[in-house]
C-alpha cells in the first residue's frame, strides 16, 4: 500500500445547530480512498452520505452546518485550514461531483456547452475555439451522440441519461484526482443506469482517478466498488473490501440492507415470498442518543447497545465493525 | 376460470402535438399502440418498461385521465371508455391509484386522517360515524397508529406517507389498485417494508393490482404475471415464473440483465447486455420492429416488418421475428 493515499478522510466530525440544539450531522467518520480505486457509501436517507460528500467538497451549508472536528487530506496536503479562493481552483479541478438530479443541477438557460465550457475557461484558462473543441470532445468521450449539435441545445433538449452524461462530461473536464458520484443513477430507468456506470467504469479506468460513489442500492455496490463504507446515523458501521463485506457482512444493519432487496434468482417459490425488513426508519440526527444510533431497530440489541457506542474494530483484512455483538462473539 | 376483472382490448391512446408554427402538419405522439391486455381477480399484473414506454399511459386511460383513442377497456361489466363524465365519476371509487412520489401526492395542507377519508367523503359511501371507524381501520391495515390522523404529511417520513397513500386507495374499498412505482423513490429498508404490506393487503382482501414498475426485481416479488412494453406496444406477457427463468424478448433478457445483484457480484457487469441510446421517438414510431434500432439480435429484415404478437407457449406471447429461431 502506498503511503499517501489519494484521500484521506479522519475523524471527520459535522455539527448541525438548530434552535440552540447541536447535533452531529457526521462523527469520527474515518476512511481513505487511493487513486484508482472506487469506494462506495452505502445508507438510508439521512445517514450522512451526502453529508460526507458535501464535507470533502467543502460546501456543507454554513450556517447551521460547521465542520466541527477532524482531518480531510487530498494528496496529503490538509484541505481543511486551505482558503475558500484556494478551495474554488481545487473544487471542479482536482474533486469533482456528480449530483443525483441531473435535471436540477444543470442551468436551464445556458446551453450545455456554454456549461462544460465554465469549468474549461475557470481551470484551464481555454477560451474560444480551443474550449469549443475541447467540449465537443469531451461530450464524444461520455458518448452523446451528435456531439456538435448538442453542444449547442438547452438542458430540457436531452433526455435524463444525456443529461447525466453532460454532468459527467463537466465533472471530468478538467481530469480531476477524485471523482464523486452521489446517486448518480437513481432518477434513471434501469437500463440508462447500467449505461452510465459502464461510462464512469470506462473513463476511471482510462484516467485512473479515485471515484466516490454514494447509492443505497447494495446491488450498485456488489458491483461498481472496490471497497465499501457502511454508513448509519452519521457514523462508519463497516469497511472493508467489497468482496469480504458482502461475503460476511459484520454488522446488523450490513445484513439488514443486503437482505431485503428482492432479487432476480428464480427460486422454487410459486408465490413471491416475505422480504426480510428493517423494521423502524432512520432516527433523525436531533433525536440521537448516547450508544449505537442503530440500536432501536436492530434484531440483536443488548443492554451495552444502548449505554455505549461500540469502536470500530477491526477484525479482518482491513475489514471493521462497530458493533458490541461482534466484539462480545470475539472475546 | 372466470372472466376476467380488467380487459384491455387494443387500446390506442394518441396525444396531438401542438405546433408553433400554426400551417405545420401536426404530430401525433403514439403513446399507447395497441395494447391488450387482461387480469383476473386477486390477481397482480406487472407493467414493466422503460420511461416512455406507455405504461402510466394505459394505468390512465384505465381511471380517464387520458382520452382513449381506439380500443376498449372493460372493468367488471363497465364499458370505461362509453361512461359519461357523471358514471365515471360514481366509477372512480372502484379504480384506484397509488402514485410514485410520496411527497407531492398528498396536499401538505391536510391532515392525513382526512385524506384517508376524503374518497369516502367524495363518493358519499357511509355516514360520519363508520366513516371515520372505516379511517381507523384503515391506518391499523397499513401499519400506522390511528392518532397519528391529526397529523400533517410533512409530519411523516417517506415511507409512512406511502403508507397514507395505500389507505386513502384502500378506502372505498376499489376492485383494482393501480400502483405506478410505488417505491422508486423509497430507500431500500423502507421499500422491502411497503412491498410486504402491498402483499399482506392482496392476500388478506383478495386485491387485484396493476402494479407498474421499471425495476425487474420488484416486479418479481410482486407479480403473478408480467407484461413488457416498449415504445407503446407489449413486447413480450407471460406468467411470473416462465417469464423469470427464461425470458424470451431480447428487450425483457437486456431489462433483466441491467439489474444491479448483490449475488452476481462484479462479474455481471461483463454478461451484462448493454442496450445503446435511447428509445426511439414515439411520435414516428421506426417502420418494422420498434426494438431493432437497439435490438443486440436485429437482422435486416427486422427494421422492415413488424413482428406480431406470437403464442410460443401457454400463456406465454413475445413480439419477436428472431425469438423462435434464437432458441431462447
Amino acid at each position: 500500500m502506498s503511503a499517501t493515499p489519494l484521500l484521506a478522510v479522519e475523524e471527520l466530525s459535522v455539527e448541525f445547530s438548530s434552535r440552540g440544539r447541536a447535533a452531529h450531522v457526521l462523527n469520527s467518520v474515518t476512511f481513505n480512498v487511493r487513486a484508482g480505486e472506487t469506494l462506495g457509501i452505502v445508507g438510508e436517507s439521512g445517514c450522512g452520505k451526502s453529508m460526507t460528500a458535501l464535507a470533502i467538497m467543502r460546501l456543507v451549508p454554513s450556517p447551521p452546518g460547521r465542520i466541527s472536528g477532524g482531518r480531510i487530506a487530498l494528496n496529503g496536503e490538509d484541505m481543511l485550514p486551505v482558503s475558500d479562493a484556494r478551495m474554488r481552483d481545487i473544487r471542479g479541478n482536482r474533486i469533482a461531483m456528480i449530483f443525483q438530479e441531473p435535471m436540477t443541477s444543470l442551468n436551464p438557460v445556458f446551453t450545455v456547452g456554454s456549461q462544460i465550457v465554465e469549468a474549461l475557461h475557470r481551470h484551464l484558462g481555454l477560451s474560444g475555439e480551443t474550449a469549443r473543441r475541447r467540449g465537443i470532445e469531451l461530450l464524444k468521450a461520455v458518448g452523446i451522440p451528435l456531439p456538435d449539435a448538442r453542444f449547442d441545445e438547452y438542458p430540457h433538449q436531452l433526455s435524463g441519461g444525456m443529461r447525466q452524461r453532460v454532468m459527467i462530461a463537466m465533472a471530468i473536464a478538467c481530469e480531476p484526482d477524485l471523482l464523486i458520484a452521489d446517486e448518480p443513477t437513481t432518477a434513471l430507468d434501469v437500463t440508462v443506469q447500467a449505461q452510465i456506470f459502464d461510462l464512469l467504469r470506462s473513463i476511471q479506468q482510462r484516467r485512473g482517478m479515485g471515484m466516490i460513489l454514494i447509492t443505497h442500492d447494495m446491488g450498485v455496490i456488489a458491483e461498481m466498488t472496490d471497497r465499501v463504507v457502511v454508513m448509519y446515523g452519521g457514523r462508519v458501521v463497516e469497511n472493508g473490501a467489497t468482496a469480504d463485506v458482502l461475503a460476511e457482512p459484520a454488522h446488523p444493519y450490513t445484513r439488514g440492507l443486503l437482505a431485503c432487496v428482492p432479487v432476480l434468482e428464480m427460486g422454487d417459490e410459486d408465490e413471491p415470498a416475505e422480504l426480510p425488513e428493517i423494521a423502524g426508519v432512520v432516527p433523525s440526527i436531533f433525536d440521537l442518543q448516547a450508544g449505537c444510533p442503530f440500536a432501536d431497530r436492530c434484531g440483536v440489541v443488548v443492554a451495552r447497545c444502548r449505554a455505549e457506542m461500540p469502536p470500530l474494530v477491526q477484525f479482518g483484512d482491513g475489514h471493521r465493525v462497530a458493533c458490541w455483538q461482534r466484539e462480545e462473539t470475539r472475546t | 376460470m372466470s372472466e376476467p376483472l380488467l380487459e384491455i382490448r387494443d387500446l390506442k391512446v394518441h396525444f396531438r402535438r401542438r405546433q408553433i408554427n400554426p400551417f405545420a402538419a401536426s404530430q401525433v405522439v403514439h403513446a399507447v399502440d395497441g395494447v391488450s391486455l387482461s387480469l383476473a381477480k386477486g390477481r397482480t399484473l406487472g407493467l414493466v418498461g422503460e420511461s416512455g414506454s406507455g405504461k402510466t399511459t394505459v394505468a390512465r386511460a384505465i381511471l380517464r385521465l387520458v382520452p382513449v383513442t381506439e380500443g376498449s377497456i372493460r372493468l367488471g361489466d363497465t364499458q370505461v371508455e362509453q361512461l359519461s363524465d357523471q358514471e365515471l365519476r360514481k366509477k372512480r371509487g372502484s379504480v384506484q391509484y397509488i402514485f410514485q412520489d410520496p411527497y407531492s401526492s398528498l396536499n401538505p395542507r391536510v391532515r392525513a386522517g382526512d385524506i384517508v377519508r376524503s374518497p369516502l367523503d367524495v363518493l358519499a359511501i357511509g355516514d360520519k360515524a363508520s366513516r371515520e371507524a372505516r379511517v381507523i381501520e384503515l391506518f391499523e391495515a397499513v401499519g400506522l397508529r390511528p392518532e397519528q390522523r391529526a397529523l400533517f404529511p410533512h409530519q411523516f417520513s417517506g415511507g409512512q406517507r406511502q403508507r397514507i397513500n395505500i389507505a386513502r386507495a384502500l378506502a372505498p374499498d376499489p376492485e383494482l389498485i393501480i400502483c405506478d412505482e410505488p417505491v422508486s423513490a423509497l430507500d431500500v429498508a423502507i421499500r422491502a417494508q411497503i412491498l410486504n404490506l402491498l402483499q399482506r393487503l392482496k392476500r388478506d382482501r383478495a386485491i387485484t393490482y396493476l402494479f407498474i414498475s421499471h425495476d425487474m426485481a420488484v416486479v418479481k416479488h410482486m407479480a403473478d404475471e408480467v407484461v413488457v412494453m416498449y415504445l407503446g406496444q407489449i413486447v413480450e406477457r407471460a406468467p411470473r415464473r416462465a417469464f423469470f427463468s427464461a425470458p424470451r424478448h431480447p428487450y425483457s433478457l437486456a431489462l433483466l440483465s441491467a439489474v444491479p445483484d448483490t449475488r452476481a457480484g462484479a462479474g455481471r457487469s461483463a454478461k451484462r447486455i448493454l442496450l445503446s441510446g435511447d428509445p426511439p421517438s414515439p411520435i414516428a414510431p421506426p417502420t418494422g420492429c420498434r426494438f431493432a434500432s437497439r435490438c443486440p439480435i436485429a437482422e435486416p429484415g427486422c427494421h422492415e416488418q413488424v413482428p406480431p404478437l406470437r403464442t410460443i407457449a401457454v400463456d406465454h406471447t413475445v413480439r419477436c421475428h428472431r425469438v423462435d429461431r434464437t432458441g431462447g
